[in-house]
């Protein structure tokens, strides 16, 4: 509109329109930029990160595995302590799915095994005749579903009568691949625990230093400095050598997630530290303080909501670190023990280079190890990449 | 160029102490100062033992070449001195005693013994070998009050008294005892032999009575001990060569100082032995020990860098170093051990528990467990089927040895074993099929083991399943040694797992003492051991009639004066242990690889391997294997 | 400058004196003492203790002297050299350790050279070459580095590196050159066995820093001066080269200090495994037989490594980046 001004000290000719007014209405014209702009910030998160392609996929194989957990006895093909004296360092089966060029499903040969006596090697041949089909939805051994339910349907198992290891057996004749999956119960888990633990230390002590600041966030700060430099597989092995052996496993299951939760806190409380010294000038939290907010209320309600996802992102990045922390101890001797199963002592059996050169296939367990640390990498990425999307 | 790395590196040498450096002998060699020895019939005693190795079933060799071996600490040094087995009076491989070091000797009554040296024998400096060196240990050394505060050792005392020594002459020493004195000939010619001299013209100098207070000061600082007790001990400490000054009578002397990774141990030229043919033993000239981690000894083994290797193997190992004989100019043969049974189970006849203490005491209940074990599916698992199913007790190997102390209760019979159950009252069951021992509680036990080695827990895993068949329920727990011995002494423990007798190849001259309770080491019955130990001061005496009779039969054994008598008591305990079942066996004569050099001969193919009685090697005589053909 | 130095030292004291404590504790924490299992063990081979001797050596160490007590003792034995008395060798600890506390210096210094020198490049072609296959691909490669375990990498490539290269296993020099003084030949036979810890240990620490050099690139790149420069007309090697580079450089000297710690204790693991002649091996022998003194003085060897390691990474740092010297911190 070209209006030219008014003379001095006349009114500006404005046009105020009666029709009803609605401030969104602006917005609302827009509408490829609405939905981004009206978005909450968990919305916004969420679509940062469904970019990260690879990170998606890494969250879902991480929700698979600890769904996995809940039913790994009806997903492994034997129970964890099934023994085979028959069929000791067997090697992985070989799978089949055509049979005279006909398609018939999986299925695999029953194997005969020889004792050859000049090398005390016990060798494994397929039986031809011996088809075995493998069957799903299948009942094999019986085990306790949650320790409540009795039941014996197994996702796979082998033929009636028939073995099926398709990652081997180990020197008691044991399949592992039904011990690699009962071990993830063990592993994840203490990773996760052990996260938590040091989650929620480094933001309690993080938050008090950082808000309070003086005399307790310099002692935190020393800690915080002197824990950090203490190389931590040394720290771990020597705290681990504290617990005391008569423990039951349970307990020393408990007291290994203390001492891996307990050294990796100092690297939360650090960054909560340094956000809530930034955020404390804040006026949001001025003006919390002045409508009479107290201290843990301030930090709980506004200021943690504001780096809640860094923090996430931060503690996704340590689960990888603990699983290889507790793999290193149990590996070492100086973890957890049988007759717990944990990724870490099933590689303990894979200990020797005879075994890594007779019979590799005792190493398999490491596989879910890789899988499982790439995706909690990846998604750690993906989470802090998407953690601040207003930057 | 200055870099960042050189000032990193120059900051943080700066900042460590300069004492942190290695002490300069460390890892060095030791040198003679005088390499020019005297001609062989000057190095020899006047009348050396001959080994006719040809009636042996070997074959003479030559001097020559050097013998690596692989050990997993720098402690197993000690192996070297019970691989050499010079010993006044040792074992050949039937057992028998033959004087070693010493030329004859008699026995008298079983309480006199008499010893007569070799004229012209000589210590590994070249001083003399004489009745001295013994009367300065017995004087100087066991009766000095200064030495040892609490008197000589109980070992050689008889009902509290000990020896008299006499010096006959220069060559002749005599101990004797009021009363028959059976165990000092085995404890002479154990793998760590009682020790009855030392040598005097070297060892004088560090001996308050002898040497100046200010001679021994800076002795005292150099070596960091504050008494010249402490010094003359460390000195003179013979089954762990850590002093290559120290004048041996051994095969081969150390050279090496500690602390380092590679010990060199170099012939003794004044060794006392040699072949038909005059050559003097060892053949061999240098042993070189390297430490290494000992999850890699058999890799390493596996690879060629040992020459001989015995210890720190496992029968897991055979098959790669098997494979290995293709590319390595090496050879692996199996010998068998000599323990009791390889895994055994000890129930605590002394726990604190008092349910299972009537229990285990009842003889019914342990014979049952024993018939519960399926000892051929664990002979399978372990052993590929190749070792012998057996009860807790010696090797057929042994002079001592009847079938029936093996056969006995080791038989696979669940049926018979719940019968047994049964009939001691424990006929109720719970719903998981475990019976009942009282009203409420349900027969689980917890079985401790050292936690060392795999073998043990898999030998568990497989027995908690036979177990389950006859409704007790085990439960496994891995401790550590030292905890888990207080722990099973405390009571506390209600079963143990174990390897089974020490020695499962006695003759009737070793004295029984793992068949009676003697010590607080024995997991059957520690507290009646540690009675023993302690005089009675410790402990709880035994009330058990069966063991009561053991223990008798020890003294008896103890005050014994033929061999006749000792084979006598011994079959009476044995078989007292095959009816009583006082521990529990599996299996026993499992295999052990032993790997030469394929140019190393002499080595047997086959062979008892175990500590006690043959000393690992000892006892074959590893000073009589040599190298043929070119190196 | 002289005054940022040291207020750092002098930080540094407390810590130490921290980490000193903490250590103490930590070793005396477990049950039982040396001298338990010493005598089952001695038992166990046959050998009878001698009982007279432990009682001496256990009044000797304070053994029967309260907790603060001995603390002060082994701390002030620490300031002159007097790392204690080692239970498991009979020798005082400066004896037993020997060559093994230079060697880990040096695995970890070559690692930290062979960590620098593999990122550099990588990060500078993921940053300048974002989302494309190259980026991608390398980022997976460095993934696998991360994601499986030391320890066996270490057994895997110890076992082909001897069937493939006849390379001894494990240690890192030929046994001829134990003990010997540093030579030619012993450089070299250890510059062969130390590649693969190297490597093994190595692989973890790129992956990270690989990463954080091209997140800080990458925010370096979008900023004003570059974009400025461009328009400029600067050519984008020449620009690159003159001012983010500089700002990457900062960036590896400050990162040693995130880096070392991880070197040294995935060393510690490597080491046990390939049984290699530094700390690890011995650490974890000492831990397990309760010989404490060595123990303890290993853990404090660690710590005071890395401490000095960080203390020499932000000196250098503030030698390059005046804003540090002038208070502005590391800046996470």
């Amino acid at each position: 509109m070209n209006s030219p001004l008014p003379p001095p000290g006349a009114p500006l000719e404005h046009y105020v329109s009666g029709a009803p007014y609605d401030p969104n209405d602006v917005e609302a014209d827009n509408k490829h930029v609405g939905p981004v702009a009206n978005a909450s910030q968990m919305r916004l998160m969420w679509w940062y990160f469904r970019q990260h392609r690879v990170a998606v996929f890494s969250g879902v194989i991480i929700l698979v595995m600890y769904l996995s957990i809940l039913i790994c006895e009806f997903l492994a093909p034997y129970n964890l302590h099934t023994r085979n004296t028959e069929f000791i360092y067997a090697p992985p089966a070989s799978v089949h799915f055509f049979r005279d060029g006909e398609f018939v499903g999986p299925y695999t040969y029953g194997q005969k095994m020889t004792l050859d006596m000049t090398n005390l090697k016990r060798e494994y041949s397929d039986i031809p005749g011996d088809v075995q089909p493998i069957r799903f939805f299948c009942r094999g051994d019986s085990y306790k579903f949650w320790n409540i339910f009795e039941s014996d349907v197994h996702l796979v198992c082998p033929a009636e009568g028939g073995h099926l290891f398709l990652f081997g057996t180990d020197r008691l004749g044991r399949d592992v691949l039904s011990r690699t999956i009962y071990g993830a119960r063990i592993s994840l888990t203490i990773g996760i625990l052990g996260v938590t633990m040091s989650f929620i230390l480094g933001i309690i002590i993080g938050g008090i230093a950082g808000y309070r600041g003086g005399l307790f966030d310099m002692i935190v700060q020393r800690i915080t400095e002197v824990l950090q430099s203490i190389p931590s597989i040394p720290l771990w092995m020597a705290l681990a050598t504290i617990i005391p052996l008569t423990w039951s496993p349970l307990l020393v299951y408990v007291g290994i997630t203390v001492i891996l939760g307990l050294l990796d806190w100092t690297g939360l409380a650090r960054a909560v530290r340094s956000k809530l010294l930034s955020l404390r000038e804040e006026d949001y939290v001025v003006a919390a303080q002045l409508l009479g907010a107290n201290g843990g209320r301030v930090i709980r309600k506004h200021m943690v909501p504001g780096f809640m996802s860094h923090l996430i992102a931060s503690a996704t990045l340590t689960v990888p670190g603990m699983i290889l922390g507790e793999t290193a101890l149990s590996f070492l001797g100086i973890g957890l023990r049988p007759p717990i199963t944990s990724w870490g002592i099933l590689l303990t059996e894979a200990q020797s280079i005879s075994i890594i050169a007779l019979y590799p296939w005792l190493l398999l367990p490491v596989v879910p190890v890789i899988v499982v640390i790439l995706a909690f990498n990846f998604l750690g990425d993906g989470l802090r990449d998407a953690a601040d999307p207003y930057k | 160029m200055i870099t960042r790395r050189g000032i990193l590196g120059l900051l943080a040498s700066a900042t460590i102490p300069t004492s942190l450096n290695a002490k300069s002998l460390a890892g060095s060699e030791a040198t003679d100062a005088d390499q020019n020895l005297p001609e062989l019939q000057k190095r020899l005693p006047r009348n050396p033992r001959i080994l006719d190795l040809k009636s042996l079933g070997r074959e003479p060799g030559l001097q020559g070449g050097r013998v690596r071996m692989l050990v997993g600490r720098q402690k197993d040094i000690r192996y070297v001195p019970i691989f050499s087995y010079s010993r006044l009076v040792g074992y050949n491989e039937q057992l028998e005693f033959v004087p070693d070091i010493l030329e004859s000797y008699t026995v008298e009554e079983g309480r006199i013994f008499t010893f007569k040296l070799r004229a012209g024998h000589r210590w590994s400096d070249g001083s003399e070998l004489s009745s001295e060196d013994f009367r300065y240990y017995w004087d100087d050394v066991i009766q000095n009050r200064d030495y040892l505060r609490r008197g000589p050792p109980a070992r050689l005392k008889v009902d509290g008294v000990i020896a008299k020594f006499e010096v006959l002459d220069s060559l002749t020493v005599r101990y004797s005892w009021d009363v028959p004195m059976p165990s000092f000939l085995s404890m002479l010619a154990a793998p760590i032999p009682q020790t009855l001299l030392l040598p005097s013209a070297y060892m004088r100098q560090f001996h308050g009575k002898y040497q100046t207070e200010a001679i021994l000061k800076p002795l005292m600082e150099e070596y960091r001990v504050d008494s010249w007790v402490r010094l003359h001990r460390k000195m003179s400490r013979q089954n762990r060569p850590e002093n290559p000054d120290l004048p041996t009578l051994e095969a081969w002397r150390p050279r090496t100082y500690p602390p380092a990774e590679q010990f060199v141990f170099e012939r003794n030229p004044y060794f006392h032995r040699t072949d038909e043919n005059g050559v003097q033993l060892p053949y061999i000239d240098e042993l070189v020990l390297n430490v290494s981690s000992a999850g890699l000894i058999g890799a390493k083994t596996a690879t060629g860098e040992s020459d001989l290797q015995a210890t720190a193997l496992g029968l897991p190992d055979y098959t790669l170093i098997k494979e290995a004989e293709k590319r390595f100019p090496i050879k692996v043969v199996l010998w068998r051990e000599t323990r009791g049974s390889t895994v055994a189970l000890f129930p605590n006849l002394n726990c604190k528990d008092d349910d299972w203490r009537v229990l285990f005491q009842d003889v019914r209940m342990r014979r049952a467990l024993s018939l519960a074990i399926n000892r051929r599916e664990i002979n399978q698992v372990i052993c590929y089927g190749l070792a012998r199913e057996s009860a807790n007790t010696v090797l057929p190997e042994s002079p001592l040895y009847k079938p029936e102390y093996s056969t006995a209760w080791a038989d696979f019979d669940p049926a018979k074993a719940n019968a047994l159950l049964d009939e001691i009252g424990l006929e109720k069951r719970g719903a998981n099929g475990i019976r009942y021992i009282t009203d409420e509680r349900q027969a689980n036990i917890t079985i401790e083991s050292a936690g060392e080695s795999t073998l043990e827990t898999d030998v568990l895993e497989l027995i908690t399943d036979y177990f389950r068949q006859i409704g007790v329920a085990l439960f496994i727990r891995n401790s550590q040694r030292d905890i888990f011995r207080s722990r099973v002494v405390g009571g506390d423990v209600l079963m143990s797992a174990f390897q089974g007798l020490d020695n499962g190849l006695p003759s009737a001259d070793m004295p029984p003492l793992q068949l009676a309770p003697t010590s607080n080491d024995h997991l059957q019955w520690p507290v009646w051991g540690l009675h023993y130990l302690s005089g009675q001061t410790q402990g709880a005496p035994v009330d058990l009639p069966e063991v009561a009779i053991l223990e008798k039969l020890l003294e008896d054994w103890l005050h014994t004066t033929s061999t006749a008598q000792r084979t006598r008591i011994w079959q009476e305990m044995l078989k007292i242990h095959a009816d009583q079942v006082f521990s529990i066996g599996t299996v026993n004569s499992a295999l052990h690889p032993v790997v030469r050099s394929n140019r190393l001969q002499n080595v047997p193919n086959e062979g008892l391997y175990g500590f006690e009685p043959m000393s690992y090697l000892g006892v074959y005589m590893p000073d009589t294997f040599w190298y043929k053909g070119e190196g | 400058m002289l005054r940022y130095i040291f207020t750092r030292i002098v930080t540094m004291i407390p810590t130490l004196l921290l980490i000193s404590a903490l250590v103490f504790i930590i070793i005396e924490l477990p049950p039982g003492d040396y001298f338990e299992s010493y005598v089952a063990e001695l038992r166990s081979m046959g050998e009878s203790a001698d009982l007279e001797e432990i009682e001496i050596l256990k009044e000797r160490y304070g053994f029967d002297q309260p907790l603060y007590k001995r603390y002060f003792h082994w701390l002030g034995g620490l300031m002159v050299g007097d790392f204690g008395y080692s239970f498991e060798y009979r020798l005082p600890v400066n004896e037993v350790v020997g060559e093994r506390l230079w060697l880990t210096i040096l695995v970890s210094v070559v690692t930290i050279i062979f960590t620098w020198m593999v990122a550099f490049p990588i990060g500078i072609y993921s940053a300048t070459h974002q989302y494309s296959w190259g980026d991608y691909g390398l980022s997976f490669l460095g993934m696998i580095g991360i994601a499986v375990p030391n320890f066996i990498l270490a057994l895997v490539m110890m076992y082909f590196a001897n069937i493939w290269f006849g390379t001894s296993i494990g240690h890192l020099m030929d046994r001829e050159y134990l003990n010997q003084p540093l030579s030619w030949d012993k450089f070299v036979s250890i510059l062969e066995h130390l590649w693969i810890p190297v490597l093994i240990i190595g692989t973890a620490g790129t992956a990270g820093m690989v990463r954080r050099l091209r997140a800080n690139l990458l925010d370096e790149l979008k900023k004003q001066y570059v974009v400025t420069a461009r328009a400029k007309g600067m050519a984008p090697g020449k620009l690159l080269r003159k001012y983010p580079l500089r700002m990457a450089l900062n960036f590896f000297v400050s990162d040693i200090g995130s880096i070392l710690p991880a070197v040294i204790s995935g060393a510690e693991v490597t080491a046990i495994v390939l049984s290699l002649e530094t700390t690890g091996p011995m650490l974890i022998k000492a831990l397990q037989s309760q010989d404490m003194y060595l123990a303890g003085s290993f853990l404090m060897f660690l710590a005071f490594l890395t401490v000095i390691g960080v203390l020499v990474s932000d000196i250098a740092l503030a030698l390059l980046d005046p804003r540090i010297r002038f208070g502005a911190g590391r800046g996470e």
